[in-house]
């Protein structure tokens, strides 16, 4: 298993790397801008770290450079030349298939219960349907959250979930530690 | 001979009678002996098995322990030897129903004590280790004594069969489903799935069922993981507090890159003062030394700037807690932020960036850093 200390590290250096590649010759760069520029390479870096094993960090990725993102330029500075780029294992088109199946299956299923329920109202009321729209309602609510969530379905939706919150604690525990150092730093 | 069937009847009604991990344990040890006698040359079987079947439990602890358990097997065998021709053929009989007997023993504690989850685990590892170990005895009964042992074991071996399958069979299920789940990365083709008594069985529900129990798996691992989550039963808040720990997490990670960003870097930051906080501070970065070489381009300090060498106080204030290359280097992540704020004059003009690095003298007294990716 990965070790979470080799995440921190190769994060770590990932992130600086891509803060050096997006150095951008102007020097007077907004406290926006700086933000920005901070929390998308280390976004980038968390992701690239996985090395495209985890679809989150192939969804973030491909957000980052996606033709309508007002900061692709910057996303692609810092993942650098293509040449560099780490080839991701599994093809992207399956998603985009999957993610249409699933969005007919959602098609269908609404229109389904519209008239089910336009036909027998207590059926509602039956207990497992009542948890089934609870869990299904949060798991929508989870699948908005983490990167490229709408193309997993239930057992995959959870795997990711539990490697994006191993991933974001590690960028966590890294920024907050950076950001402590350099405070103690400019005390003294 | 009846008195070494006597101990060994009274052995095995204390093995039977000791906990689920004894017998666990003897079963375990059971199959690995087994695994040997069945590629040991016959001659030995009868006697390597009346051996093993001697076993008390402490010997079995004894043999999980030390790796020599061909020394078992040679121990007994002298003393048999004397006893082969004429005692073999009632001795194994009766040390074979005492076998099958303390299985089945042992099958019906772990039966009845699967109530709760965790000697679940171990308890399905036992009864396939006794359904092995039961299977392989008939095995090789038929080899040494075709006649007699054969009726008796096989009998017995039905028996708990039938028990087992009457009895709530979720431990099989439950067995498959372990497996199942740890082998989830490994792909496993088929999943080899026995229906519970009282459910459908038909392919599609079995399917489901195993769906379901992944799921389960990855939930209870997902509560482990998030604070908090361990003593909520449910699953919608369990995916509440999941939902919400993500939420807080990125709210945290957007926080801190303004935090950074703002960081308004100082004119004479010490060295000295970064170690003697980091210490603290960074409990999990002893960042060796290989990963951070990467970070320098180069510095651009020359001789020639003497403001440069007070701040670079390499050589007075090396830190023993971190070499002399993460001194070196652990500088750069606030230097990569100082550099976004130009309203610093002196310190701007380190220009850390820059492409082409020279050293000083102060600096040549530490260890040259190699720098292991090159931008």
């Amino acid at each position: 298993m990965r070790s979470p200390f080799s995440l921190k590290q190769e994060f770590l250096k990932k992130w600086i790397l891509g803060l050096q590649r997006c150095r951008s010759s102007k020097k007077n760069m907004s406290i926006f801008e700086r933000k920005k520029v901070i929390k998308l390479s280390a976004d980038v870096a968390m992701a690239s770290a996985r090395k495209g094993t985890t679809c989150w960090s192939r969804a973030l990725i491909a957000d980052a450079v996606k033709e309508g993102n007002a900061d692709k330029h910057l996303a692609e500075k810092i993942l650098g030349p293509a040449s560099e780029r780490q080839p991701t294992k599994k093809v992207p088109v399956g998603a985009m298939a999957y993610n249409k199946r699933i969005r007919s299956k959602k098609i269908l299923k609404r229109s389904s219960v519209i008239r089910r329920t336009i036909k027998c109202a207590p059926q509602a009321a039956r207990p497992s349907s009542i948890v089934k729209t609870l869990v299904g309602k949060r798991r929508q609510i989870l699948r908005s959250l983490i990167p490229g969530g709408e193309f997993m379905n239930g057992v995959s939706l959870i795997e990711e979930t539990l490697d994006y919150i191993i991933s974001l604690r590690a960028q966590v525990d890294v920024m907050r530690s950076l950001a402590s150092a350099s405070k103690l730093v400019n005390l003294n | 001979m009846e008195s070494k069937a006597g101990t060994t009847e009274t052995r095995s009604n204390i093995t039977a009678s000791d906990g689920d991990q004894v017998a666990a344990l003897e079963s375990l040890q059971f199959t690995d002996e087994f695994h040997r006698l069945i590629l040991a040359p016959p001659s030995d079987n009868a006697t390597s098995l009346a051996a093993l079947l001697e076993l008390p439990a402490s010997r079995a602890l004894e043999l999980l322990h030390s790796p020599a358990s061909a020394k078992l097997i040679a121990a007994p065998a002298p003393s048999f030897e004397a006893l082969k021709g004429n005692f073999l053929f009632p001795s194994n009989t009766s040390l074979i129903d005492q076998a099958a007997r303390s299985s089945v023993f042992a099958g019906g504690v772990n039966n009845t004590n699967n109530k709760s989850n965790a000697p679940e685990t171990t308890s399905n590892n036992s009864t396939l280790n006794l359904e092995k170990a039961v299977k392989s005895e008939p095995a090789e009964t038929e080899s040494s004594q075709p006649l007699v042992s054969d009726p008796a074991v096989e009998k017995r071996n039905f028996k708990r069969k039938d028990r087992e399958k009457k009895a709530k069979g979720s431990t099989k299920k439950s067995k498959t489903a372990v497996n199942d789940s740890s082998d989830g990365p490994e792909k496993l083709p088929y999943v080899h799935v026995r229906a519970r008594r009282g459910e459908a069985t038909d392919s599609h529900s079995l399917a489901e069922r195993a769906r379901r129990e992944k799921i389960n798996a990855r939930m209870k691992l997902l509560q482990e993981l998030v604070p908090g989550c361990n003593k909520i039963s449910g699953t919608a808040l369990v995916l509440d507090e999941i939902i919400n720990h993500v939420q807080s997490l990125q709210n945290q990670v957007e926080f801190l890159s303004m935090r950074l960003a703002a960081v308004n870097p100082r004119t004479d930051f010490n060295l000295n003062s970064i170690f003697t906080t980091e210490s603290g501070s960074l409990p999990d970065s002893n960042f060796p030394s290989m990963v951070m070489p990467l970070i320098w381009p180069g510095v651009q300090v020359n001789g020639n700037k003497q403001q440069h060498q007070q701040q670079w106080q390499f050589d007075a204030r090396q830190q023993p807690v971190w070499g002399r290359e993460v001194c070196n280097n652990y500088i750069t992540p606030e230097n990569s932020l100082l550099s976004y704020d130009s309203s610093v004059n002196s310190v701007a003009e380190l220009e850390l960036f820059s492409s082409n690095g020279q050293w000083t003298t102060n600096k040549q007294r530490c260890m040259p850093i190699k720098l292991k990716m090159e931008l």
